[in-house]
């Protein structure tokens, strides 16, 4: 059977199922976070951050990634203050400089209100969100891939670098890549990345109502979780 | 490796995932590295996905997946080694083997590591060639060391081909 717990998200009691999310809850109640990694379905590793939101406990506030926080009775949680818009700025930026080329991390930078980037471009093909390792784990329960290396070393490989002949070649972590649909006047060159910043349009709303779910078209590069 | 061996290091860990780290700690105290047969046996005596062997072994640095050479050079990258030049013999053991950072030489004789720190900062810079501790060690002693290591070697060698 399940249980029920009142939780108060951006002043909004919230009726939530015990054991979910404080990610999904906001979703499904039509409060935007902005995320990345989260795939409903798949367990929660935490690893863009971007989802970031303030846990108040007793009058202080940690910052801490929704996703991985599970609903308690009584919790309060802040998902649209200074301090986090700020810092989700932030790693909006870091992302969209590692990977420009993918339109759902453009989207997001455009989302988290990033309208110019202070980092040098890397250009690179993957962003370590591990949307891929989990889907082969979890759903087709394949481990073909997982991550491999440590550090800056770190990428996603099949063992030893070889397609083994257990993977299902289903492509699922092709399509479940954040980095498979290019922004939209396609591919940048090395050497010739911009911030797309063309998406802009759709945050009208989003400014007069900060934090609620607009049903912006921004996240369907990447599955946000509300299509689910 | 021999699969009696590994046999051996599984014997009475067998379906115990828990026990990989150190079952894969034992395959390289035997061979030295830990070859891709041998985990390919760890993942099936364990019960532990060949994924996550790999993951595992290739994310601690403790672990090694290519043999090494017969001498290894380990140079200090610590703080008080790179101040006095670490950089400088990093260079001239690459450049004198003609081999990477982690690389073993063709013949099997070199390979070179690097490490964070030895511990024995006042005698930095410091190399250390199979557990042998050289200190202040300059490029010139550096390469005087290689010389005389893999010097007589591979004269014997030649000495046998050419009886």
């Amino acid at each position: 059977m399940q249980q029920y717990v009142n939780v108060n998200i951006d002043g909004a009691i919230i009726r939530a199922i015990r054991g979910t999310s404080v990610l999904d809850t906001a979703i499904e109640y039509g409060i935007c976070i902005p995320h990345l990694c989260h795939v409903p379905g798949l367990t929660d590793i935490g690893a863009c951050r971007l989802c970031i939101v303030e846990h108040v406990v007793n009058g202080r506030s940690k910052v801490t990634t929704s996703c991985t926080l599970n609903v308690e009775e009584g919790m309060v949680i802040l998902t649209s203050t200074d301090k986090i818009r700020k810092l989700r700025h932030n790693l909006a930026e870091l992302l969209v400089a590692q990977a420009p080329n993918s339109r759902a991390i453009q989207d997001i930078a455009v989302r988290c209100g990033v309208t110019s980037v202070r980092y040098p471009f890397r250009n690179a093909d993957c962003v370590l969100c591990g949307r891929c390792v989990r889907t082969c784990t979890e759903i087709w329960k394949a481990r073909a891939i997982g991550f491999v290396g440590r550090g800056k070393d770190r990428h996603v490989d099949y063992p030893f670098g070889i397609q083994p002949e257990f993977c299902k070649q289903c492509n699922n972590c092709i399509q479940i890549c954040p980095m498979t649909i290019t922004p939209c006047n396609g591919p940048m060159k090395p050497g010739e990345e911009y911030l797309c910043g063309q998406c802009e349009s759709q945050l009208i709303v989003a400014d007069e109502t900060p934090g609620s779910c607009v049903w912006c078209e921004l996240g369907e590069g990447f599955a946000c979780g509300r299509y689910a | 490796m021999s699969p009696l061996a590994i046999d051996q290091i599984l014997d009475g860990r067998r379906s115990q995932p828990d026990q990989l780290i150190e079952v894969l700690h034992d395959v390289q105290e035997k061979d030295g590295y830990i070859p891709e047969e041998a985990m390919q046996a760890v993942s099936q005596g364990l019960g532990v996905p060949i994924m996550e062997v790999y993951r595992v072994a290739s994310f601690y640095k403790a672990f090694r997946l290519k043999p090494a050479g017969k001498n290894v050079l380990t140079i200090c990258m610590g703080t008080a080694c790179h101040v006095r030049g670490a950089r400088l013999l990093l260079d001239q053991a690459t450049g004198q083997l003609g081999i990477e950072l982690g690389d073993v030489t063709p013949d099997g004789l070199f390979s070179i590591e690097r490490v964070n720190c030895l511990g024995t900062c006042a005698l930095g810079p410091i190399v250390t060639e199979n557990e042998t501790y050289h200190h202040h060690v300059t490029p010139g002693k550096l390469r005087k060391l290689i010389d005389t290591i893999g010097g007589q070697q591979p004269e014997e060698t030649q000495h046998a081909q050419t009886q």
